[in-house]
């Protein structure tokens, strides 16, 4: 006996609600972590490059280190590990809020954020070093050098990198699951759990991931294009 | 209309003809020399990994043993997993499914299911002494649950307020008890008894509440094959009849063992 396919049962009804409240939980988490991400990502880049050797060193560990240890490994750990070593009031607190989307969102964050701060520093390297020496001629301070001439230089030369980061982001944020955050792709197990239409669940699930995926990426394509002409 | 008759009657044939090609699973079986069953291979008492033999022992195993003996041939298991164990039966992989599978009706769209061969129910696994004795007290607090388990919606429903977190396995779920990040964990009373005694101090739990919901297992069929249905039905009755139920049962839920749920329900028996 063939298996037998029946969309109209994961997409309407209790079901298709189950799946629009693991989209929106995706979206809410993804958008969190891209903005802390950047913002993580933009911070260790600065202090990789600035002449502070102790910062340098936080940053040039924290971006080894969250970079080549598996993601799903650095979830459970903000979610379980993380537990033995904070102290009690911190724990109390945590269990007291929604720690597992709070969880899910610390570890995306860290993550993205450590390829981020790479990324950016390639983009700050393409940038010749005469105009930061130039800044830092007229007078400005390292931190205004950075903010004024080449962050937004170099931001929009990483931008195709930064998407595909965000891409992953987006993607890697089915992984938060494990700690029982209800996003998109807890949604379909737990449609299939209960119809044995899995199927069905995880077709609509991936194509809800590509046109989120697509659309991202178009979006940001678009603005780099116009960007790019202007900037020509 | 004579042309039709025609047509219609070699259809016709041609549908006897073929069906053969059908032949119900007992025959296949029987062909084979095998029943080929879908079990769970980490889920003690019900199917597990014996740690002396590196065999799949359990519950389940035993009436499937008891199955292949009634039709003469040998017994052959496969680890299934809940995602996988639909699929492998539709895809004629294994011959019966039985994997603490609870009998929904939602389920019934794609397998069909055998009568009730074990009735547990959704209970609460709590921290003893601590203030959660019934659902009721679980009010706007966290419980912890497992995928695929189903035990989510229903613990939703009679606590609306409370809110499931599910993780992957029941050792996490346990684990998050054990850090103050759920309240309880829910799911099926035979599945808790065993995560209870799971822990090196199995004192310190406790298993609280009413049901929540009942949970009847039922095994996983093919659709549409009645003579094999009826054939695991009426092996099942007669097992419960001949008392062979009740050694097996013993065996794994007993009072000698660390699993010791008293059997408090009666089969479905048909006249």
């Amino acid at each position: 006996m063939a298996y037998q396919f029946d969309f109209g049962l994961v997409v309407s009804g209790q079901y298709g609600d189950w799946i629009v409240d693991g989209l929106v939980t995706t979206l809410k988490i993804s958008g969190l972590a891209i903005a802390f991400s950047l913002a993580l990502g933009t911070l260790v880049c600065i202090m990789r490059l600035s002449r502070l050797k102790p910062l340098e060193w936080i940053s040039w560990t924290y971006i080894e280190f969250f970079r080549n240890t598996p993601l799903l490994v650095q979830i459970f750990f903000w979610y379980f590990g993380s537990y033995t070593i904070l102290p009690e009031f911190a724990t109390n607190w945590l269990n007291s809020v929604d720690q597992e989307f709070a969880c899910g969102v610390i570890a995306l964050t860290f993550y993205t954020g450590a390829f981020i701060a790479e990324d950016l520093r390639s983009g700050i390297f393409a940038i010749p070093k005469t105009q930061l020496e130039a800044s830092r001629a007229c007078g400005l301070t390292f931190i205004q050098a950075m903010g004024y001439v080449i962050l937004p230089q170099a931001f929009r030369i990483i931008v195709p990198p930064l998407i595909s980061q965000f891409l992953n982001l987006i993607k890697n944020s089915s992984l938060v699951m494990t700690i029982g955050v209800a996003e998109l792709t807890y949604m379909a197990r737990q449609i299939e759990a209960h119809t044995f239409h899995g199927l069905e669940a995880f077709t609509v699930t991936t194509l809800i991931y590509l046109t989120i995926s697509l659309t991202v990426s178009f979006t940001i394509q678009q603005y780099n294009l116009r960007v790019l002409r202007t900037a020509r | 209309m004579k042309r039709l008759a025609v047509a219609l009657t070699a259809i016709l044939a041609l549908a006897l003809f073929v069906s053969p090609a059908f032949a119900g699973k007992i025959d296949d079986i029987k062909k084979r020399g095998t029943l080929i069953a879908g079990v769970k291979d980490s889920q003690p008492p019900f199917g597990y990994v014996d740690e002396k033999t590196k065999q799949i022992v359990g519950f389940e195993i035993d009436i499937m043993k008891f199955l292949a003996d009634k039709l003469g041939v040998k017994l052959d298991v496969k680890a299934v997993t809940s995602s996988t164990r639909i699929p492998m039966l539709t895809q004629g992989e294994v011959d019966i499914v039985a994997a603490t599978m609870t009998h929904k009706k939602d389920r019934e769209g794609q397998v069909d299911f055998s009568i009730t061969y074990f009735m547990t129910g959704q209970r609460l696994l709590v921290k003893k002494g601590g203030p959660i004795k019934g659902v009721k007290d679980l009010a706007s607090k966290k419980i912890g649950s497992v995928k695929g388990s189903t035990s989510e919606q229903n613990a939703k429903k009679a606590e609306p307020s409370a809110t499931i977190v599910s993780f992957e396995t029941y050792p996490e779920a346990f684990l998050a008890l054990k850090q103050g990040k759920v309240e309880a964990v829910t799911t099926d009373e035979a599945i808790l008894v065993g995560l209870k005694y799971s822990d090196d101090k199995p004192d310190a739990w406790d298993i609280v509440g009413d049901y929540i919901s009942p949970e009847p297992y039922g095994f996983g069929l093919i659709e549409n094959d009645s003579k094999f249905r009826d054939f695991v039905n009426i092996s099942l009755m007669e097992m419960w009849e001949s008392g062979e139920y009740k050694k097996v049962y013993d065996k794994w839920f007993g009072k000698d063992t660390k699993n010791y749920i008293p059997l408090t329900w009666t089969m479905e028996l048909w006249p």
